[in-house]
């Protein structure tokens, strides 16, 4: 029964992407766990729970939306200290977060002055979290075929063996 | 360009070999009242390029009774090792970005062993076999102790990424962490590239050469050039390891020359050993490693293993 | 023959002096407690350095991975974006190619199931140049 497999059509699919670089991605990537927390929780449940890529796409868009409102919020306020922190970032080797602590410094200043937002502690974005959310569970997500009707429970009338177990003498 | 590349990459390495030797010469000669040479150029520093043209336009000698194509085989191996072990090398760049660099170097130095080996058994001749062997012998006993002592260094390390070693050494040198380590590193990479007092297999002042007795012009300048191309390689892990040279991003140069400067040390402290004292007789030898070094790392490499687990400070693993 | 003028070479009445030959060597330098006291000394210091500086590289990694957990999210909506947006070109690339085949079904699923199963590298590039094929299975190898 192999079927058709339905695809979204590409207007669907049409999102404003967020085309920035790594090193931009990296430095912003504390605050933006912290801002967008709520979005990319339910995105990354529905993904979860749903196994399928298909189903996800409203909260998807929801994600790269809250993305692109993160970035240019910082680009509106803090665009100076931001460009200054990404590029110190851009520079180190490995892209090191702990090459650019002063850059960082200034940015997250700016950033509590301008828009209240708090970077998060370390192990905050690791935290185990419960999201609170009103997509129904998906009934069957592996598709799997129907469970197979269990045993008849057997009618007849079971007695103790004769001569007790074949096992006695290997009993471990 | 594939070319111009390997071109270099290897012509450094071998001018660095051909100056080595000149102020090997150097320097032994000024530690004996002598001058050293100092015929061709100013103060001698043609030396070696002379020493390159008379060796390479000799008729290279093929003994008759030899096995021609292992023969030959093995001079080359021994110069191609020599050169493919500075890959991995951070400085502060790596030619190739390797994970598990300290490996492929390690398995690279414990290959070498086969150019002396099959050199000295294609010569065909008694005094290069047992050269030979003896060599062989030595080398893969001193590289033991050379691989517990990476293995503990890697355990503060956390990996074998040779580049992570210079951010574990940010604040501090591992000599200081490991100076029994390094004390016993430095001794066998003095035994690991045949250098005195460890030069029981060339004796170059007073026996026969080893197992390159058969060896002559061209082949012979290759082991020679191999030898001391190794003696740098080994010399730069060390810096690597236990000295790490200091990182900085914006001026990555001055890791550059502070890594050359310290081989360089290095170098010059093989070159002082050599000079100053006598050679171990072949039981010495063994003793030192097997009974000495080997039972020392051995504890030492445990220590390295259980004092991170009990202070829970192991290295990150990523 | 009368007695030699020559007047031997003796030593002198009463003998020589003892001869020097001690072993001399000046006690210099520090004692050897004081040198094992330096170098545990040593030793101890560069170990706490060490297990100090473990533990923040630790932190440090931590932080790292916790920028990586925050950007996830993006990058999946991205990435499930992407793919199904190239599936979708495929099949209509497919319309186009297979349109003379008759009986041909158009985005039939060659698995024997209604699950998503994630399209491979080499489906998702089957139409694309070998460039990008090379690109999407190699390109994001940074080390060997």
């Amino acid at each position: 029964m192999p079927g058709v497999v339905e695809l979204p059509t590409l207007d669907e699919l049409n999102v404003q992407e967020v085309s920035v670089s790594s090193a931009v991605l990296k430095a912003a990537a504390h605050h933006y766990g912290a801002q967008c927390d709520k979005v990319n929780k339910e995105f990354m449940l529905c993904r979860w729970e749903e196994k399928d890529p298909r189903q996800c796409l409203d909260e998807g868009k929801l994600v790269n939306q809250c993305a692109l409102e993160f970035f240019r919020s910082i680009k509106l306020h803090c665009a100076e200290p931001f460009t200054e922190y990404w590029t110190c970032i851009d520079y180190s080797d490995l892209q090191e977060l702990r090459q650019c602590r002063k850059e960082q410094a200034k940015f997250d200043s700016c950033v509590l002055e301008k828009l209240g937002w708090v970077r998060p502690e370390l192990g905050e974005l690791s935290k185990v979290t419960k999201v609170n959310t009103d997509r129904p569970l998906p009934e069957d997500p592996y598709h799997s075929r129907p469970r197979p009707k269990p045993n008849p429970v057997f009618e007849g009338d079971l007695k103790p063996a004769k001569h007790g177990s074949r096992f006695y003498f290997w009993n471990w | 360009m594939f070319l111009i590349n390997l071109l270099i990459y290897i012509i450094p390495i071998l001018l660095a070999v051909a100056f080595l030797t000149l102020i090997e010469r150097k320097v032994l000669g000024y530690m004996q009242l002598r001058k050293g040479p100092n015929v061709i150029g100013p103060y001698g520093i043609l030396q070696p390029f002379a020493d390159a043209v008379k060796l390479f336009t000799k008729e290279p000698l093929r003994p008759l009774t030899s096995s021609i194509s292992m023969f030959i085989i093995a001079p080359i191996l021994a110069l191609t090792l020599a050169l493919t072990i500075w890959t991995p090398l951070p400085m502060p760049h790596t030619l190739i970005d390797l994970n598990l660099g300290l490996l492929f170097i390690l398995s690279l130095s414990g290959l070498s062993v086969y150019s002396i080996l099959w050199s000295g058994w294609a010569s065909n001749s008694k005094y290069a076999l047992i050269g030979a062997l003896r060599a062989v012998a030595q080398t893969i006993s001193y590289e033991v102790t050379l691989a517990i002592i990476l293995l503990s260094i890697m355990l503060i390390n956390g990996s074998f990424t040779l580049k992570n070693l210079m951010i574990t050494q940010e604040n501090m040198w591992l000599i200081m962490t490991a100076w029994p380590l390094t004390m016993m590193w430095y001794i066998s990479t003095l035994a690991e590239t045949n250098r005195a007092p460890f030069d029981l297999t060339e004796g170059e002042s007073e026996l026969v050469s080893g197992f390159n007795v058969e060896y002559a012009a061209g082949p012979f300048a290759m082991f020679f050039l191999a030898e001391y191309a190794n003696i740098m390689a080994m010399n730069a892990m060390t810096t690597i390891l236990f000295l790490g040279p200091p990182l900085n991003h914006n001026h990555t140069y001055t890791c550059t020359i502070s890594f050359m400067f310290k081989t360089m040390l290095l170098t010059s402290a093989f070159l002082w050993v050599r000079a100053s004292y006598p050679r171990f007789r072949y039981d010495q030898l063994m003793y030192l490693l097997w009974k000495s070094f080997l039972p020392i790392t051995l504890a030492l490499c445990l220590m390295f293993i259980s004092i991170p687990i009990a202070l829970s400070s192991i290295p990150p693993q990523m | 023959m009368a007695a030699s003028k020559v007047k031997q070479d003796m030593p002198p009445p009463g003998g020589y002096g003892p001869i020097d030959y001690k072993r001399n060597l000046p006690r210099r330098g520090m004692s050897g407690y004081s040198m094992f006291a330096i170098g545990i000394g040593t030793l101890l210091f560069g170990h706490w350095g060490m297990m100090k500086w473990n533990r923040e590289r630790r932190r440090l990694l931590i932080e790292d991975l916790e920028a990586r957990i925050a950007l996830m999210p993006l990058f999946q909506a991205e990435e499930d974006r992407r793919k199904l947006r190239m599936l979708r070109e495929n099949l209509e690339e497919e319309a186009i190619i297979m349109k003379d085949v008759p009986g041909w079904k158009v985005g039939e699923s060659v698995f024997h199931t209604t699950r998503w199963v994630p399209p491979t590298v080499g489906e998702l590039h089957c139409l694309r140049t070998n460039e990008e094929r090379v690109n999407a299975n190699f390109g994001f190898i940074w080390y060997t």
